[in-house]
Order: C-alpha cells, then structure tokens, then sequence
C-alpha cells in the first residue's frame, strides 16, 4: 500500500475525458494495482481511479496508468508532499455476521437460556444440505416421565419441575410430540441462530427439521429459531409450524454490565 | 339462524369480542367471529392463546350458529345506524338488515373452528373498577419485547385476601396490592398473565361490578396454564406465561436516606415541559434542597432547560436523574394529588408513592441514570 499526498492534476482519458485541476491530493497505489486519486471529502469515493488489471508508469512529475482497454489516468504531480509505503500483509476478509457466529457460540455454552438442564450434541451438526447451527437435548421427557410416574412415589426435584414448564409450552407449540422417550433422556432440538430472524429462516430450519426427523435415531426433533429479533411474520410462520421462537439479548450473553437497570 | 337485536348491545360485544382476533391468522376459520344463537346470542373468538366470548340477552326466532369474518362484522357494526338490527342465516350466506342498509356476509366453515378452552373453577373476585385502575397501575412497567418473555406479564400473587399486581421492565417495577374475596380461605398462589391483554380484559370489563377470577388451583387440570375473567356478561381466557420471575422483593429498597413531596400534577407537568430538550435516551436531571427541586434536561451543546417547583423535602441534597418518560409514567400512576419520592442514593432506586401513612399499596421503584453531568 503505497499512500502519496501531492499537489497534482489529473487528466482521465477513455470512454469519458475528465479534468481535475491542480490540488491537494492523495494518491493511493494498492498492491492489486489500482490507482485512486482522492480529496479531503468524499467519504470512500475517489475523485477518479482506474482498477487493475492496469500498469503504472512513473516519470518525473508525471504519472500514467494505462489499462487493457486502452484508457489512460495522467496525473500531472507539481510537489511531493509525502510518500510512504507499507506493506499490509494478507487480509483476513471481511467476516461476514461476526455478530451471528457469536451468538451461536454464547449460545452453545449458555442453553439454559433455552431450558433447564438442556445439554449440547455438537455446534454446526452436519445435514446433508448443510450445517445446524446448535443441536441440543432438551428436559422434556424426563420431566414428562417423572410427572406421570409422580403418583408412584418419584421425587420430583426442582430442575424437573421447572423442566416440566418447558416441556409444557413445548407439548402446546410443538404438535405433541412427547410421547416417546429418548434413550438417555432428552429429545433432540435444532436451533437456527440468526440477528434478524425472517420467514426465510424459518424455511431453512424447517428444511433441517424435515430431513432430521428422517432419521429414526433422532427423531422427534423439535426446532427453535434463536435471533436478537424475530420479525412478526416469521414468527406466525413458526409458531404454526410448531418452531419455538426464542429472542436473544445479545449484550446480556456477552455479559455486558449494565448500571441503569434494576436487576 | 334468524334473530332481531338492538344495535348498541350488539355493538359493544361484537367490539369486545373482536379483540381476540389474531392480527395473522394461521387458518383462516380463526379470523372468524362465532355467532350462537338460542335463548340468547352468544359471540367468541379465539386464536389459541386469548378466548373472548361475549353474551346478549335475546332470545332467537331461530336458533343456529355460524361464523362470520370477525374483522368484517366488527366494522360494520360500529358504523350501523341506531336501529334494530336483523340477522338471517341462507344457506352459505348470513344477511345483515338495519335501516335501510343490508350486508351479506360469506359463512366461514363453522365444522372447523376450534373448541373454546373450558373456564377455570372461580378462584374469587374483586371490584371491576378497582381490578382496572389496579391493573393499569402496573401494566406501564410491563417489558413490551420479547427478550425476556416472563417480563412481559402481570405477576399475579395470590395470599389469601391479598393480590399483588407486580410489573417490570427492568428499568421500573410497579407493584400494588389489592383486597379481593377468594371462594376458598388460605389460598397461596402466583401465575404470570400477558400485560396486554390483562390491561385489554380489566378496562374492558368494568361494565360489570365485580370480575371473577378464574384459576385452576388444584386437582387434574392445575397449572393447565389458562387464566379467565368474567364480568357483566363478558368472559375471557388466556394462556398463562412460563418463566422464572426476578424476585422482585429485593428490589424494594427499606430504607431511604431522603425524602421529597411535590404537587403531582405539577410535578409530571414540570417534567414534560424540561424532558422537551432531552435528546432521545437522555435523562432529566433533579436536584433537591429543602423547600424546593430545581429540574434540568439538556447538554451545554445542545438546547437546554430548567425549572424549579416548590418541593417539601427531607434529608440530604439529593442530585439525581431519570428517564423522563418513565418519571411521568411514575408520577401519572400513584393515586393521590402529592408525589412522594423516597431517595436512598443517586445510583440506587427510587420509590415513587403517593403521599398516606404507612404501607402504600402501590409503589413504583425507578432506577436512576447515571448523569455525566
């Protein structure tokens, strides 16, 4: 990354003639080629630039890049200002969701945000059409179970019970699917993990679920679609789809301390 | 179906019981508004969450039942002249006849709408005027977003003859305690009811005296997660919250290092008036001193505003800010004319009552904002 400042002109010759009288200017020559004339405004927008592929040639007090096309950047440099350079490595890219990658991993450690005594079977569990971000094992069976056989002396501790809140909401939302207890305790649960939440996400899980339940090992499982907000729409669409909408508070699970709130 | 009803009884149910239609349908049938006629006109909706069922007086010259698009035969009751009103069910068509105005409206497959949920046992009840103003004492505080759902309910508690109303967002909390008359002595429960449509049902059914509380408090079908009220012809049900509670008792300060009395009225008047120049998320500022409070919103950069209000106060200088918005919602819910402040410090809560002796049965705790200023 070479970063010039100079007063110069510029001259922009191709599909278009432009002109830029002489001023102060940086010039910035990337390591891919490009040349970009800059002003002290304009947000990211340079004044005129020319991508690569193109060569630069310098002479004295005048540069000119040429490229493919035959089109040609003078710029016409009267006095030197600076002239650095720095050599900036690989980039790393830009990490698209950073925020989204974030949640799935708090979220992964903290699942009693989704129920009590809710254990991980793995983060980015593979489908054939692509990875689930979260695939847990609920309470529910167990606290259904203890409930039932409540009558025939089994202790009912307090993580059950409040195990039992949750499978309720479950049985209501999730078409009723609690019958059958899962070896090991626990049904399986896909979560979609998302920062806004819309009726495409729903589709996606619901794709995961579909092909999850195919399998008799795994089956039933239940879906949860976990976002920082969930828009109405995708919400109607879940609930009736028997999906449990979670909504997540993102600065809560990084443990942001807060001082205006009572608790 | 055939029956003549007087306009204005059919209005104010139809409007009731319109406010339990799902604003997005997942089937169409739950849009619609059932209409049974017999030895009197009975109307309900239902979306699987919330139940409304209203019931008119009049007998009809042929029973029958039919659903009808709720939305539809809400708005067009509400504009109907002040006339009898005609309803006559043909085949796959219900006609509507006031005055010389006649609607035909489509019948929804009545075969497909869902059972209403059954009503709880009566638990007890209480005075409707003062169940409303109670409820909607503590519904301001309720969290209207999802992130955390419990915070979106009314924490109803239940110890014999008491019943706390308790509501936060996590920036307020409001709590008031009301007597009731329970069926049964000794009962000790709490279930959390959705803000929303507790404030809906509690305005709503003050055309009655007295609301009866609906609650499955034992045997098979406890904690079944309904709650229902019933009052002057009009009942509703609604699906209970799940979700752990803050335990809302620790947050209530005891002890306080000051305390401040102001004119209410004037008071929230002052604050709106300051609170124009707070920038959103910005707090006013109050500073109390003996005989006065001197009010302040605004930043040297920006616009800014101050006043001062005649004030008895009662402890060391206090500086301390708020958000406007949640100082009015405070001072607009205590029942009385003076607004008692009880400070402890410019970081801890603040309890906003009104001005009796003894235990207030409403308070309203407000965590200050820490001002830079």
């Amino acid at each position: 990354m070479r970063l010039v400042i100079a007063r110069c002109s510029v001259d922009y010759d191709g599909r278009l003639t432009a002109h830029l009288p002489a001023a102060l200017r940086l010039l910035i020559v990337k390591a891919d080629g490009s040349v970009l004339v800059h002003s002290d405004g304009g947000s990211y927008k340079p004044l005129n630039w020319m991508s690569p592929p193109c060569r630069l040639t310098e002479q004295p007090g005048r540069w000119t890049v040429t490229n493919k096309s035959g089109e040609t950047l003078t710029i016409t440099i009267e006095e030197t200002v600076s002239d650095t350079s720095v050599d900036l490595g690989t980039d790393p890219g830009l990490v698209k969701d950073g925020v989204e990658a974030h949640l799935q991993e708090l979220l992964a450690v903290q699942l009693h945000l989704l129920g009590d005594c809710w254990r991980l079977v793995r983060r980015e569990y593979p489908t054939p059409i692509g990875p689930v971000d979260i695939m847990c094992r609920d309470a529910a069976n167990v606290a259904i179970e203890v409930k039932r056989r409540g009558e025939t002396g089994g202790a009912v501790s307090g993580g059950a019970v409040s195990g039992g809140a949750v499978s309720g909401e479950a049985v209501v939302s999730g078409g009723g699917h609690v019958e059958a207890p899962v070896s090991g305790g626990g049904g399986h649960v896909a979560v979609e993990v998302k920062r806004v939440a819309g009726i495409d996400a729903v589709e996606q899980l619901t794709r995961y679920l579909d092909l999850l339940n195919r399998d008799p090992l795994l089956r039933p499982v239940k879906g949860i679609l976990a976002a920082q907000s969930i828009r109405p729409q995708a919400r109607t669409l879940a609930e009736d789809r028997g999906i449990r909408c979670v909504v997540l508070d993102y600065d809560r699970m990084r443990g942001i301390e807060r001082d205006d709130t009572l608790f | 179906m055939k029956l003549q009803v007087e306009r204005d009884p059919l209005a104010e149910a139809v409007a009731w019981t319109a406010r339990a239609l799902p604003a997005r349908p997942t089937a169409p049938v739950l849009a619609g508004m059932r209409l049974q006629a017999d030895q009197e006109l009975m109307l309900s909706t239902f979306d699987y969450e919330v139940s409304a069922q209203a019931t008119i007086p009049v007998a009809a010259d042929e029973p029958g039942t039919v659903v009808v698009s709720g939305r539809l035969l809400a708005e067009i009751v509400r504009s109907l002249p002040a006339k009898p009103v005609d309803l006559a069910t043909d085949g796959t068509r219900t006609t509507l006849r006031c005055g010389s105005a006649t609607f035909t409206l489509m019948l929804l497959p009545g075969d497909e709408y869902p059972t209403l949920p059954d009503m709880p046992p009566t638990t007890g009840s209480v005075g409707a005027d003062a169940f409303a103003s109670a409820i909607g004492q503590v519904a301001i505080a309720a969290g209207r977003d999802d992130t955390l759902p419990a915070l979106t309910g009314i924490r109803m508690e239940i110890a014999d003859d008491t019943l706390t109303l308790v509501a936060t967002d996590r920036y307020r909390l409001a709590v008031r305690e009301l007597r009731w008359t329970p069926v049964q002595a000794g009962l000790n429960m709490a279930v959390l009811v959705p803000a929303r449509v507790l404030g809906d049902t509690a305005r709503a059914l003050t055309t009655g005296a007295e609301v009866a509380v609906a609650l499955a408090t034992e045997g098979e079908s406890a904690g079944d997660g309904i709650i229902g009220f019933e009052g002057g012809g009009r009942r509703t049900t609604t699906r209970l919250l799940s979700g752990e509670y803050p335990r809302y008792q620790t947050l209530l300060p005891s002890e306080f290092s000051a305390v401040a009395e102001l004119p209410a009225a004037a008071f929230a008047e002052a604050v709106k008036r300051v609170a124009l120049v707070a920038e959103r998320n910005t707090p006013v500022r109050l500073a109390f001193a003996p005989g006065e409070a001197v009010l302040e919103a605004g930043t040297g950069d920006e616009a800014q505003a101050t006043e001062a209000i005649e004030a008895s106060f009662d402890g060391d200088e206090m500086q301390i800010a708020f958000n406007p918005q949640y100082l009015i919602d405070g001072i607009g819910a205590i029942d009385s004319d003076t607004a008692r402040i009880s400070f402890t410090t410019p970081t801890r809560p603040a309890v906003i009552t009104g001005k009796g002796e003894g235990q207030p049965d409403y308070r309203y705790v407000l965590m200050p904002i820490r001002s830079a200023g």
